[in-house]
C-alpha cells in the first residue's frame, strides 16, 4: 500500500545525546495509525520530524509521496498546510479566543473560504467536542480537559491529509476520551485521511487504530497490527501491547 | 645521549606547563568569544530575515496595528512622567553650574542640547526596552516553550512574518514618536523648575533654547530613537525566539534581553554621535 509519509533511517542528536537512533518508519495512505512506547521513547520526536518541525540530522523524510527538503521554506509551508496537528504541550494561541483558534486553520491558510463556511466548520466541530457554547472564552478561562478539546478541534477542522494527534486523551475523563477518539474515528471514516496518534491508552487505541508501531530508546521496534504485536517475539513489544494491568 | 633526553624532558615538561598558563585562561576567553559571536550572528540572521519578510510587504495588518497600540500608546505614560522629570533634572544640573558662573542665558541652550542630543532619546530607549522589550522577550519566549511558534509554522505561517515583522515596525516608529514626545516633555520639566525651583525667568530659558540653534540636535536624537527601536525589537525577539528550559529559561532570556538591549542602545548612541559630529 502506498505511504502518505515515511521516515527513512532517521537519527537526531539533540545537546549531545543520541535521540532518534535510526528510525524508519511508514504510514500507510489512508489508515489509522498508533504510535505506543514508555515515557521518554522519542514518540514526539517522531511526531514533530513528520511535521517537518524538526529537521533530523541523518536519514531521509518522505511526505505524500515526495522527500522534504528541509531548506525550502516554501515547499515546507505546501507540506505543513496538508498536515493538521495536536501538539502535546496543545500550543493553543492565548492572545486569540477559542472560536478564532478553530478557526485558525482555516482563515491562516493557503486557501481562502468564506465567513460563513469556516463559521459553519467551527461550530460543528465544537458541537463534535462538547464545547458549543464556549467559542467566545479566551483560552485561559478554560480547564485543561477544555483546553485539550479545544486543540484536538483545531488540529481536526482542516481538511488535512495528514492527522497527527500527540495524547489527545490525556488528563480527560473516560466519557469525554471515548467520544474524542469517536471523533477521530468519525473523521477518518468520512474523510479517508491518513492519521496518527499517541497515546497509553492501548484499548482504546486498538477499537480505532488499524496498524500499531511501537517505539523504545529512540527506535521504532515494531511495526504491524496489534494481533501481530500481541505475539511478537520481542517481550518489550509484547508487554507494551498486551494486557493493561502488565504494561509498564 | 642522557643528557639530551635529560634535556628534552625538562623541555617537555616546561612546554606543558606553558600550555596550561596559556590555555587555562585563554579557554573561557574563546568560549566567551565564540558565545558573543553566536548572538551577534544570531541577531544578524534574524535582521535578514525580518527585511527579506518585509518584501513585498505582506506581513499581518491586525497584528501590526495591536503592537503599535500596546507598544507605543501604552508606553506614553512612563515616557512621559519620566522625560519630564530628567528634563527638570537636567535644568537643575546645568542652572546650578551656570548660575555660578554667570551664564544664566546660557540654561536653556545647555539643558536643551543635552535633553535633545543625548540625555532624552537615551533615557527613553532604555525605560522603552525595559518595558517594552523585556515584555516582547516574555511573550514570544513563552510562545516558544508552549510550542505556540511550532503551531504557526506548522499551519504554514512564517512566524518572522506573522511575530516579529509587525513588533519590529511598531517598535522603530512607536520609539520614534516617544522620543518626539518625550523630548517635549522633558522640555516643559526644564522650563517649570526653571521658573519654580531656580528663581530664573521662564522666558530666559526659552530665548536660550530658540536661540541656540539646536534642530541638528533634536534630528539627532530622533535618529536615535528609531535605531534604538529597530536594536531593541530585534534583540528581544532574538531572545524570545530562543527560549530553551521553561519557565526558568524565559527568566533567563529575559534578562539577557534587557542586558543586551541596554549595550545595544549604548553601542549604537556612541556610533551615531560620533559619525553625527
Amino acid at each position: 500500500m502506498e505511504a502518505a509519509a515515511e521516515l527513512q533511517s532517521i537519527v537526531k542528536t539533540l545537546s549531545g545525546t543520541r535521540v532518534l537512533e535510526g528510525v524508519s518508519l511508514s504510514l500507510a495512505r489512508g489508515r489509522v495509525h498508533a504510535l505506543v512506547g514508555p515515557g521518554g521513547s522519542g514518540k514526539t520526536l517522531i511526531l514533530k520530524t513528520l511535521c517537518t518541525l524538526l529537521p533530523p540530522d541523518d536519514g531521509k523524510v518522505v511526505l505524500f509521496g515526495e522527500q522534504v527538503n528541509f531548506d525550502d521554506q516554501d515547499g515546507l509551508r505546501h507540506l505543513r498546510s496538508r498536515i493538521g496537528v495536536q501538539f502535546q504541550n496543545l500550543a493553543l494561541f492565548d492572545f486569540l479566543a477559542v472560536r478564532d483558534n478553530v478557526a485558525f486553520p482555516l482563515e491562516a491558510g493557503t486557501s481562502v473560504r468564506p465567513k460563513v463556511e469556516v463559521d459553519g466548520l467551527v461550530q460543528s466541530i465544537l458541537d463534535d467536542v462538547r464545547l458549543h457554547d464556549s467559542g467566545t472564552l479566551e483560552i485561559q478561562e478554560l480547564s485543561g480537559g477544555m483546553q485539550r478539546r479545544v486543540a484536538v478541534a483545531r488540529a481536526a477542522v482542516s481538511d488535512a491529509d495528514l492527522l497527527v494527534f500527540d495524547d489527545p486523551s490525556g488528563g480527560l475523563d473516560p466519557v469525554t476520551t471515548s467520544r474524542i477518539f469517536a471523533l477521530i474515528a468519525g473523521i477518518h471514516a468520512s474523510r479517508g485521511n491518513t492519521v496518527i496518534i499517541v497515546s497509553h491508552d492501548i484499548d482504546r487505541l486498538a477499537r480505532v487504530c488499524s496498524d500499531f508501531h511501537v517505539v523504545d530508546s529512540g527506535q521504532v521496534i515494531f511495526s504491524g497490527t496489534l494481533a501481530d504485536g500481541r505475539v511478537h517475539p520481542d517481550m518489550r513489544v509484547r508487554t507494551f501491547l498486551d494486557v493493561p494491568d502488565e504494561r509498564p | 645521549m642522557n643528557g639530551l633526553r635529560k634535556n628534552a624532558g625538562v623541555l617537555r615538561r616546561v612546554l606543558d606547563l606553558l600550555d596550561h598558563a596559556i590555555a587555562l585562561p585563554a579557554r573561557p576567553l574563546g568560549r566567551g568569544v565564540l558565545h558573543a559571536c553566536e548572538i551577534v550572528g544570531g541577531m544578524s540572521v534574524l535582521q535578514i530575515d525580518i527585511l527579506r519578510a518585509m518584501v513585498p510587504p505582506s506581513f499581518d495588518y491586525d497584528e501590526t496595528l495591536s503592537q503599535l497600540h500596546k507598544v507605543g500608546v501604552r508606553s506614553l505614560p512612563v515616557v512621559t512622567l519620566t522625560a519630564f522629570f530628567v528634563g527638570a533634572l537636567m535644568l537643575i544640573q546645568t542652572g546650578n553650574f551656570v548660575r555660578s558662573t554667570g551664564a544664566t542665558a546660557m540654561v536653556g541652550w545647555a539643558t536643551g542640547l543635552s535633553i535633545f542630543a543625548e540625555v532624552g532619546p537615551v533615557l527613553i530607549g532604555l525605560m522603552f526596552s525595559g518595558r517594552v522589550g523585556a515584555n516582547n522577550t516574555a511573550e514570544l519566549g513563552t510562545m516558544t516553550i508552549t510550542e505556540q511558534v511550532d503551531a504557526l509554522r506548522v499551519l504554514g505561517i512564517d512566524p518572522i512574518r506573522y511575530l516579529v515583522v509587525p513588533r519590529f515596525i511598531s517598535m522603530i516608529l512607536m520609539l520614534f514618536l516617544l522620543t518626539c514626545i518625550g523630548d517635549l516633555c522633558a522640555i516643559i520639566g526644564a522650563a517649570l523648575a526653571c521658573q519654580a525651583i531656580l528663581g530664573i525667568d521662564i522666558r530666559v530659558f526659552w530665548q536660550g533654547l530658540v536661540q541656540g540653534h539646536l534642530l541638528g540636535e533634536f534630528v539627532m536624537g530622533l535618529v536615535k530613537g528609531t535605531l534604538f527601536g529597530g536594536a531593541v525589537a530585534i534583540v528581544s525577539c532574538h531572545w524570545g525566539l530562543r527560549v530553551q528550559g521553561g519557565a526558568v529559561g524565559v527568566g533567563r532570556s529575559v534578562n539577557n534581553s534587557v542586558v543586551t538591549s541596554a549595550i545595544a542602545i549604548f553601542v549604537v548612541n556612541f556610533l551615531v554621535t560620533t559619525l553625527w559630529m
